[in-house]
């Protein structure tokens, strides 16, 4: 330690402590809410092409973030290929993690984008960039509408 | 280069600033749209009503209040795919109530100083998503060791501050209530409204307490709303418009973050702005040369307080303005024709569709419905926020 505070206990000072309480409710907006649908009630993966450039988001927007045109719902299989994947080996509060998570970044087919998501049923040292995964869905019953829906993506 | 030396103010402008187009979502609680999707609509409102495409656009400037209203962090950031803002330069400005306004003076600091010819000036916000209600987030922007530990809430200090103003000035609840029925009557003509009605003093007088002697009435909705004006270089105007409305004048100032420390019955902030903007302006007689107001009107006695801080009353007298008709939507100096934030309803930075993007419209004779009627040449927008303390003031006008 460079530094000699005389003072280690916060409150050994005149003090105040606060908490921030609030909590919110995200909804998931109008593509999103169509998006959630698909994913839930059918399996199916929508994205968005935009009506002007053609180029394709996922998850779907109802605008083209380049031109502002109007876009339209396309259905994609949701496979894909890794982009990038890092090793998460400790937790948030730094203690070692039993079973360390692979993220990835995937590049979803007929699409210009990707998403980041865990990889699963797959070993550490088998992952490579350019790798084949397609998504592991929730049985029906346990979907609510959300991303965590996919519970990872696994080779293909 | 035009350099203006005023007394008190310097500026080298390098080019003129008109805004020529403005967008605005309807206010309510808008639970299905995300910001984004909100600033979208508002954006893409204002490009088409300019004739422009957001490939024209060189610049975009956000303006959003609290984080903590849409829960991200990084708000600005969050919000820039659906302002347009991808790939460009792109800031965000807050000042709390007052970005409405603030976030177009950034827009004019962009065009007026010659960095960018086309500037999109989106504000958003959605107070929706923050529970236990949107008015928890103003619980936090207290002085932690002063004042949090006695709870204070924003209608508190307004409640504090409405009492203070009524009897240094001897003003009676029935005078500063007709402001509420003023502004919620205009908003019948604005397609946006929240909160639009046919209210009469009595209603007001008799609605809930909220921190007397501030009642139901007295105060604007928490809503979710976007808006957006494009503000473009002179020659640009030209090639879109034969009615350009300029930005004559800006101004902001803030007053001391010990607010009880201010005598709280005269907005000096508003003054300072004013001031400021006015000098801009050439203004010299704002009750004289100025046609048209859209003071912020969260409270109904802040409409009266903000225009004695704007010069467009004397101290004391608004009321009597408002009283006598004079700032009805067909008198001779008409206060928030759009219906303002007590009418149309009041997402923060978003008010900037009813204070600027309204002045806009009356100017360029666009306001349909809403349109004043007399003949309008100058007309001011302000908005007040951070810890009571900031006015942010713009001067328009169909002449430059």
């Amino acid at each position: 330690m460079t530094f000699n505070e005389k003072i280690v206990n916060v409150r050994e000072l005149k003090h105040v402590e606060g908490k921030i309480e609030l909590y919110w409710i995200y909804t998931s907006g109008e593509a999103g809410d169509k998006f959630f649908k698909a994913l839930k009630d059918e399996g199916k993966f929508l994205a968005s092409k935009c009506s002007y450039c053609g180029k394709t988001y996922f998850p779907p927007r109802i605008y083209c973030e380049y031109d502002f045109s109007e876009t339209e719902f396309i259905e994609i299989s949701g496979e894909g290929r890794v982009r990038a994947f890092a090793v998460a080996t400790l937790d948030s509060y730094e203690k070692p993690l039993e079973n360390p998570e692979i993220y990835a970044i995937i590049d979803l087919d007929d699409t210009d984008g990707c998403i980041v998501h865990l990889l699963g049923e797959v070993e550490i040292k088998e992952v490579f960039i350019g790798m084949r995964v397609k998504p592991v869905l929730k049985p029906k019953e346990d979907r609510e509408g959300r991303i965590t829906d996919i519970l990872y993506f696994k080779p293909s | 280069m035009n350099v203006e030396r005023i007394k008190g103010l310097k500026f080298h402008k390098k080019q003129d600033v008109a805004i020529v187009g403005a967008g605005i979502t309807t206010f309510k609680r808008r639970l299905n749209e995300t910001g984004k999707e909100l600033s979208y609509y508002a954006a893409k409102q204002a490009l088409d009503e300019a004739g422009l495409s957001i490939k024209d656009v060189d610049m975009v400037v956000m303006g959003s209040a609290p984080d903590a209203f849409d829960g991200v962090h990084m708000k600005g950031e969050y919000l820039l795919d659906g302002s347009g803002g991808s790939d460009k330069p792109y800031m965000r400005v807050f000042v709390g109530g007052g970005t409405g306004v603030f976030a177009p003076i950034a827009g004019y600091w962009h065009v007026a100083s010659g960095l960018a010819d086309v500037c999109l000036v989106v504000c958003e916000e959605k107070m929706s998503s923050c529970y236990p209600h949107p008015q928890s987030a103003f619980k936090y922007i207290w002085d932690p060791i002063l004042e949090r530990p006695l709870k204070p809430n924003l209608i508190w200090i307004f409640a504090l501050e409405m009492r203070r103003y009524m009897y240094v000035n001897n003003i009676k609840h029935e005078d500063i209530a007709l402001v509420s029925v003023k502004n919620k009557a205009n908003a019948l003509d604005h397609p946006s409204a929240q909160l639009a009605a046919r209210i009469t003093v009595e209603d007001v007088l008799n609605s809930e307490p909220m921190a007397l002697p501030v009642r139901r009435l007295d105060v604007s909705p928490p809503s979710d709303g976007a808006s957006a004006i494009m503000m473009v270089a002179s020659h640009i105007a030209r090639q879109l418009t034969d009615e350009p409305v300029w930005v004559n004048g800006v101004g902001w100032a803030l007053d001391t973050t010990w607010w009880t420390n201010r005598d709280l019955y005269f907005p000096r902030y508003v003054a300072e702005a004013a001031r400021m903007a006015y000098k801009m302006a050439h203004i010299t007689n704002p009750r004289k040369e100025v046609d048209v107001a859209e003071p912020y009107d969260p409270f109904d006695y802040k409409e009266l307080h903000h225009m004695e801080g704007l010069g467009l009353a004397k101290k004391g007298e608004a009321h009597i303005l408002t009283r006598e008709g004079i700032t009805a939507r067909d008198g001779d100096l008409p206060i928030c024709p759009s219906g303002g934030l007590l009418g149309v309803g009041n997402p923060i930075a978003a008010t900037m569709g009813v204070k600027v993007a309204e002045i806009y419209w009356q100017l360029a004779y666009r306001a349909g419905k809403r349109q004043v009627a007399k003949e309008v040449t100058t007309g001011i927008a302000q908005a007040w926020g951070d810890l009571m303390q900031i006015g942010t003031v713009m001067v328009l006008s169909n002449k430059r």
